[in-house]
């Protein structure tokens, strides 16, 4: 199937995060967060233009050390926050830990600390993303779970996963049933080749709905202020300039 | 803090959780119903970090923001190193996070004793060294072989800087 978009993978995937932003809340990515930062620098511009931003590592941090923020998150001050792990399961789990079946000899480590698994329970709202939709990517159930997607009521808990943001498709988190469940599809894809590309179950119940591609404001914002502003405060400068903005 | 456990809120159903020790789930104590994790306060016996500058009394100028205070309070003894070190330190004129002398008990002159890591305003990291060390650590053999050379058979910190930092690392490049 063969459609001319107008926008980029990486553009995409930025516009879908940054349409998650709410004006007034708090929100926030990890370090190595480059779409991200991009999509609530977007957000700033466009409908949240009061919303504080915590893009770690970067001049967009109100503080400097890790114990500030986590007693932010703690506090429950988090509206939002963005996640990924390099493996997601079915039931909202991402491992950022490492891959393998005998947890004691893993076959590639990644990261994965504490961070995570904490601000998973904290944040009103947490979006993970994976920029790659395979199945060894979205998994029936993660190697290592480095974050946990739901939790026994009895559990003090202040917030949830809200969604899953791939190049290919959004799922939305069912709380009651404690799982993902396909909620639109990007353009240019169909739902057999997110079947195909899924290792779980995408919860389909009846039509699922076409992603509203980015629009021409969308795509002007994003090239003409959010890219610059990347480039010249050092906010992932040299991927802005690489991966934002289409070469025809 | 001087508290012997904290609650956090998170982890719960984690493999990280379960593979710790010094955190346990607990009901709150006040409604002794709802769940959370409970983490064991850490009290090391001994903290070493470096810094940028150190008086002889044991105030210290970070040379960049650090969690270096509560570590100190956290740690029965504390060994600062230190890139140089100034007559007397206050806290005015500290860059980054400011320690006390309260809280420190040594002080070691360790010009260089980031390497291979860097240290903000003074040096880069040595990258090359660094794919060493990462080479190193794929086996016990060959991080075995890394430690002797590095560590074990090196005879004093100014051993180590002559052998070790490259010379362009040492250049004065003081940058703001």
């Amino acid at each position: 199937m063969s459609v001319n978009l107008n926008y980029n993978e990486a553009e995409l995937m930025a516009v879908l995060m940054s349409r998650e932003v709410r004006d007034g809340e708090v929100s926030a990515c990890g370090a190595l967060s480059q779409l991200p930062a991009t999509g609530l620098l977007l957000a700033k511009e466009l409908q949240a233009p009061n919303a504080e931003l915590i893009i770690l590592n970067t001049v967009f941090r109100p503080f400097h050390t890790s114990r500030q923020f986590h007693f932010l998150a703690q506090r429950g001050e988090l509206g939002l926050f963005f996640a990924s792990g390099v493996q997601v399961d079915r039931h909202g789990n991402y491992n950022l830990h490492q891959l393998g079946t005998d947890p004691e000899r893993p076959e590639v480590r990644f990261p994965g600390g504490y961070g995570g698994g904490m601000i998973y329970y904290c944040a009103r709202r947490t979006v993970v993303f994976r920029t790659e939709h395979t199945r060894r990517s979205l998994v029936e159930r993660v190697d290592f779970i480095s974050a946990t997607g739901s939790s026994p009521a009895n559990v003090l808990r202040l917030g949830n996963p809200s969604k899953l943001i791939t190049p290919k498709a959004s799922f939305r988190f069912d709380k009651d049933a404690a799982c993902l469940r396909l909620d639109s599809i990007h353009p240019s894809y169909t739902l057999d080749e997110i079947r195909e590309n899924t290792g779980f179950d995408p919860g389909v119940t009846g039509p699922v709905a076409t992603t509203l591609a980015p629009t021409t404001e969308e795509l002007r914002v994003l090239r003409s202020v959010v890219r610059p502003k990347m480039i010249e405060t050092g906010t992932y400068a040299a991927w802005a300039e690489r991966a934002l903005g289409l070469r025809v | 803090m001087g508290v012997p456990y904290i609650p956090v809120v998170g982890l719960v159903g984690t493999d990280l959780l379960a593979r710790r020790d010094d955190m346990v789930l607990a009901p709150d104590p006040f409604d002794g119903k709802t769940i959370s994790v409970v983490a064991r306060a850490m009290r090391p016996d001994v903290a070493v970090f470096h810094v940028d500058k150190a008086d002889r009394h044991g105030n210290v100028s970070c040379g960049y923001p650090a969690e270096a205070v509560i570590l100190a309070e956290a740690s029965q003894h504390v060994i600062v190193t230190a890139e140089e070190i100034v007559d007397r330190l206050e806290e005015k004129h500290a860059i980054g996070t400011f320690v006390p002398s309260i809280l420190v008990d040594s002080v070691v002159h360790a010009p260089f004793g980031s390497h291979p890591a860097g240290m903000t305003g003074r040096y880069g990291p040595d990258k090359v060294h660094m794919q060493q060390y990462v080479a190193a650590s794929r086996d016990d053999a060959a991080f075995g072989e890394y430690l002797r050379t590095y560590v074990f058979d090196v005879e004093s910190h100014a051993d180590y800087v002559e052998r070790f930092v490259p010379r362009e690392l040492q250049r004065p490049t003081r940058v703001a």
